[in-house]
């Protein structure tokens, strides 16, 4: 059997690990992880682990009923755009935040907070998600 | 890449129906997908006085498979369309797809293999056949259309682990939209309400659009003299603070056709050349530091204005794709059409109605007019269109546009960009 690249990713974040490539030809970094360099193609890569530390940088949220049925009873969920300290970015729910209008304001206004990983099992599958810190 | 069209390529035709709901909006109510295909294929030959045998391929283009069954789409619905034994194929360039399509006829055209292509884009968002019934329909619910939609974008990481499209693409933008040009949420607010009002406005004076009421009318009819009151009220409720739902698209279901073809040969008197066209992809996420700029959307610019030989000056219409109210102000700055930070004031100004100096998206929008996803493309292409020749009625930029650009955002995402020119 064939190791799937998308497997390995979420059965590290059942340990708690975010597993990305790193380009042997150009240095940067593909999060989450492919088969090719997202800044040069190349396809010579190796695994790295990212620290997970980032900072939310805005802060919005989610409908209810979510699209994807695998959240209904988190959602309607705060959700962020997030730049980690490796230069990627990324996407996710963002717990532990209400997603009343004053508190997403005061985010707003605060500018970006640091956020680490706070990964979560949904319905059988390890999901990424992020709190602040 | 080559990056010039060898031949001139002519839109010689265009094709709409109403968007609206099959289950019912009266122009469309009770049809099948075949006969709404039909209905926009054939309105589209018949504009450009194309007999069907005279089609070399035809490509059809339709995305959420659930709600159509209709996986290989040509081969089901040619007969409809009076072509058969000719070339065709099913494709999907989700809410790009007809105007990818006609870069598809283009490059065939412009490399001699055909003479003519028929361009359908045809979709329902509303409603799926009622058990696997060939005629009967029932409605889908909201949740699970996006379910079947957010297919076309990040299924290895970003949907399995809470992907919404609503923060990604309408919140967090706003927001970045505020932050980097030093708006407030109140003038955005304001801004976003009164884009709104320009939407609705053009949806009134267009009778294919989904949404025909202006908002005043709208709120008037919910109760509410004023219509920043009803703009406030819990009949707009945010969808991904701090945009509301009325800033956000308004799905529907319809089709739109074009027909592609050289200039020799043809009997129409009007046709409208495609220029040029500029084509760029990417997954999640789409933007980096700054949520308001796509670089898809930078590259698929300028790769059309390249091949046009045009720049942002010589836009006389633009339309970009709004189902997200802020980030077709975003786009259409990026554009080069509006200046930088200003969409919201030139909104608030009038601006961007058909009537003002900077006219956008005049059928309505993906809020007003509707957006019925694969033939959502086709729907902006029959409008400008339209006003290169002239024939927009009530909402007819003065004097005609001649050049014309057209921005869509195919799910996801199908940066897309075409260059049309016509017009006397």
């Amino acid at each position: 059997m064939a190791d799937s690249i998308i497997k390995q990713y979420y059965d590290a974040l059942g340990k708690g690990k975010l597993l990305g490539k790193k380009c042997k030809k150009c240095g940067a970094v593909t999060f989450p992880p492919t088969t090719a360099c997202k800044k040069c193609g190349s396809n010579e890569q190796e695994w790295i682990e990212l620290s997970g530390k980032g900072k939310l940088l805005y802060l919005s949220h989610g409908m209810a009923p979510p699209p994807n049925p695998r959240f209904a009873e988190i959602a309607p969920y705060a959700y962020g755009h997030i730049k980690l300290e490796e230069g990627v970015f990324v996407q996710a729910i963002i717990n532990g935040v209400s997603i009343d209008p004053d508190t997403l304001k005061s985010y707003y206004e605060r500018g970006p907070v640091d956020v680490v990983p706070d990964i979560m099992e949904v319905k059988g599958l390890n999901v990424l998600a992020f709190k602040v810190m | 890449m080559g990056s010039k069209l060898r031949e001139p390529v002519y839109i010689l035709g265009v094709g709409c129906t109403r968007f609206g709901n099959l289950l019912e909006t009266p122009e469309i109510m009770g049809l099948s997908l075949h006969e709404l295909a039909a209905q926009a294929a054939q309105e589209a030959m018949a504009d450009a006085q194309v007999d069907p045998k005279e089609i070399d391929a035809v490509f059809l283009g339709n995305v959420t498979y659930p709600t159509s069954l209709l996986p290989a789409t040509y081969s089901q619905v040619a007969d409809w369309l009076g072509i058969q034994y000719k070339a065709g194929v099913h494709f999907d360039a989700a809410c790009s797809t007809t105007n990818v399509g006609i870069t598809m006829a283009a490059t065939g055209i412009a490399a001699g293999v055909y003479d003519k292509v028929l361009v359908v884009g045809l979709e329902s968002t509303l409603s799926q056949p009622k058990y696997l019934s060939p005629y009967e329909r029932t409605t889908i619910p909201t949740e699970e259309m996006w379910l079947w939609t957010d297919h076309c974008v990040g299924q290895a990481y970003s949907v399995p682990q809470g992907y919404d499209i609503f923060p990604t693409y309408n919140g967090i933008n706003a927001l970045g939209y505020c932050r980097k040009y030093g708006i407030s949420l109140d003038e955005l607010e304001h801004g976003l309400f009164e884009l709104c009002r320009t939407r609705r406005l053009h949806g009134s004076l267009n009778s294919k659009a989904i949404r025909q009421e202006t908002l005043e009318q709208e709120a008037k009819r919910m109760g509410f003299d004023d219509p920043w009151e009803f703009w406030n009220s819990r009949f707009n409720p945010h969808v991904a603070w701090p945009s509301r739902l009325y800033s956000v698209v308004t799905p529907a279901d319809g089709a739109s056709a074009i027909v592609v073809g050289r200039r020799e040969g043809a009997s129409v008197s009007q046709p409208v050349e495609l220029k040029g066209f500029g084509i760029s992809v990417m997954d999640l996420p789409w933007y980096g530091d700054d949520p308001t700029v796509m670089p898809i959307d930078t590259h698929s610019f300028k790769k059309a204005y390249d091949m046009a030989n045009i720049t942002a000056k010589d836009i006389d219409y633009l339309h970009v794709h709004d189902c997200s109210h802020i980030m077709s102000i975003c786009v259409a700055e990026e554009s080069g059409y509006l200046p930088k930070g200003q969409g919201l004031k030139f909104a608030e100004e009038g601006r961007l109605r058909f009537d003002g100096d900077k006219p956008m998206s005049t059928h309505g929008g993906r809020h007003a007019f509707g957006h019925a996803w694969a033939a959502s493309a086709g729907s902006d292409t029959y409008e400008a269109v339209k006003q290169i020749r002239g024939m927009a009625d009530a909402r007819q930029i003065k004097p005609f546009p001649k050049t014309a650009v057209i921005h869509t955002h195919g799910y996801a995402m199908i940066s897309t960009v075409l260059v049309l020119n016509g017009g006397n």
